[in-house]
């Protein structure tokens, strides 16, 4: 990213190629919706353009990222909310990886699909705490820059959301069958 | 140590990077109280399915659409202008190119001497136990080669000419995955060696019915600074009646610094769209 900043811009390709994997793979859990999870994933790497003079080398340029993707993120959940909905967005986020139905159909107790909708009815900061913590290789440490908090209060949170998922998990686990 | 405080580690034992960190005064707890048992046994439980929740993979449109950004955040003025004045990486890139283009050179000789001897047609017997067992040879042979050519083009800071047998492993495979194609997509976008970046292209061309080798390749074109490479991605783009190469093909036509051949080039392939 340092190379970015000096101008390099092709290296910001190498970083795309890297990164936007796991990224991706972050923000399609979090926002339950692949075409969603694209855009802002090309948001952040725009940012990081637009940007790029203010980055500094005090950190690791994956914590700078996802700091980005989580403000890029937060900005779609606001329009996202703004806009109306025909349908009931929890509904939606049961199908993030786009398999058609999957929830509904006979593996609708499939432990995926099951934890797939108990995380879309976490609260959605619950949810991001819990996706850092568990898939993108931050430590703690990194977490608490990320969201702004102290390291111990990022285990609590992030031990709090797993709780809380487990509850829903739960519960969604002795719901009838629809 | 009590309960509430034995949880409150919780995050560091479930934490698969952190469980040493956590004291032997927490493990004793936990190993004699029940109550905590269940409840770090359920936590665990959950832990492990959301660890196991598969990840889908972007859509060709995401690489694209970034390329196209950048491609035209380079052109800005403001970019061209501060890219005038520090050439230095260019001039870095160069160097390593005018070092590893001789060696891949010699290695691309050396592979293609090794795999033509290899190549020999055997005669076998055409009993169908025998043909079907060749099948199934085969199939693994190819499972094989795709793994062993990731492997070999994961090493982007490996030799030159480890690199290329990664490509020309992969080549191999009539029917590569996208694993393969990305990997083999990401060699033609920044490999610095131009020989490698052309094999690469080569290995992709038969693919190009798939929409992400399309992307990829549209991708690499702007990036590309070798005309060889420029006319090739061309004669791909234009084979592949890819519309969308429209606004890089013209962008290519009427740049200046381009070669004359590839500016040539990119106004044919735009007539023939």
């Amino acid at each position: 990213m340092l190379a970015v900043r000096d101008g390099e811009l092709d290296a910001l390709g190498e970083l795309f190629e890297r990164h936007h994997g796991p990224l991706f793979g972050f923000l399609v859990k979090h926002t339950g919706r692949r075409e969603a999870a694209e855009d802002v994933v090309q948001t952040v790497f725009h940012r990081m353009l637009k940007y790029r003079h203010t980055y500094r080398d005090d950190g690791s340029f994956t914590a700078w990222m996802y700091h980005l993707a989580r403000r890029c993120a937060a900005d779609y959940f606001r329009k996202s909310n703004a806009a109306p909905h025909t349908t009931d967005p929890a509904d939606l986020q049961e199908h993030a990886d786009d398999a058609p139905h999957a929830a509904h159909q006979a593996t609708a107790r499939d432990d995926h699909a099951l934890l797939r909708t108990a995380l879309a009815r976490l609260d959605r900061d619950d949810r991001e705490v819990l996706l850092l913590s568990r898939f993108q290789e931050l430590s703690f440490a990194e977490i608490s820059g990320i969201l702004e908090c102290s390291v111990g209060a990022a285990k609590v949170r992030a031990h709090r959301a797993l709780r809380e998922l487990r509850e829903i998990y739960l519960r969604l686990q002795k719901e009838p069958l629809t | 140590m009590n309960c509430q405080r034995t949880r409150d580690t919780f995050p560091d034992l479930l934490d698969a990077r952190a469980g040493s960190a956590v004291s032997a005064e927490v493990r004793a707890h936990l190993a004699g109280c029940a109550d905590c048992q269940r409840e770090f046994s359920a936590l665990q439980q959950t832990a492990a399915v959301l660890d196991a929740m598969p990840t889908p993979e972007p859509s060709p449109r995401l690489r694209k659409n970034f390329y196209a950004m950048l491609a035209d955040e380079q052109q800005s003025p403001t970019s061209a202008a501060r890219a005038a004045q520090s050439p230095a990486g260019a001039r870095r890139a160069a160097w390593w190119r005018f070092l590893l283009a001789p060696l891949a050179g010699c290695a691309l000789v050396a592979v293609g001497f090794l795999a033509g001897r290899q190549a020999q047609p055997v005669q076998v017997a055409a009993d169908t136990t025998t043909r079907t067992e060749l099948k199934k040879l085969q199939e693994q042979m190819n499972k094989m080669g795709q793994l062993v050519g990731v492997a070999l083009l994961q090493q982007q800071q490996g030799p030159a000419n480890e690199r290329l047998q990664g490509v020309l492993v992969s080549a191999r495979s009539a029917q590569p995955s996208d694993k393969i194609l990305d990997d083999l997509i990401s060699a033609l976008a920044f490999d610095p060696n131009a020989n490698i970046r052309l094999r690469a292209l080569e290995a992709l061309t038969p693919h190009a019915d798939r929409a992400l080798v399309r992307a990829g390749v549209l991708a690499a074109l702007p990036r590309e600074e070798n005309p060889l490479v420029q006319l090739e991605l061309i004669d791909f783009v234009a084979a592949a009646h890819d519309s969308a190469a429209t606004p890089v093909l013209e962008r290519l036509a009427q740049n200046e610094a381009t070669e004359r051949n590839v500016r040539d080039a990119a106004r044919t392939a735009l007539a023939q769209f």
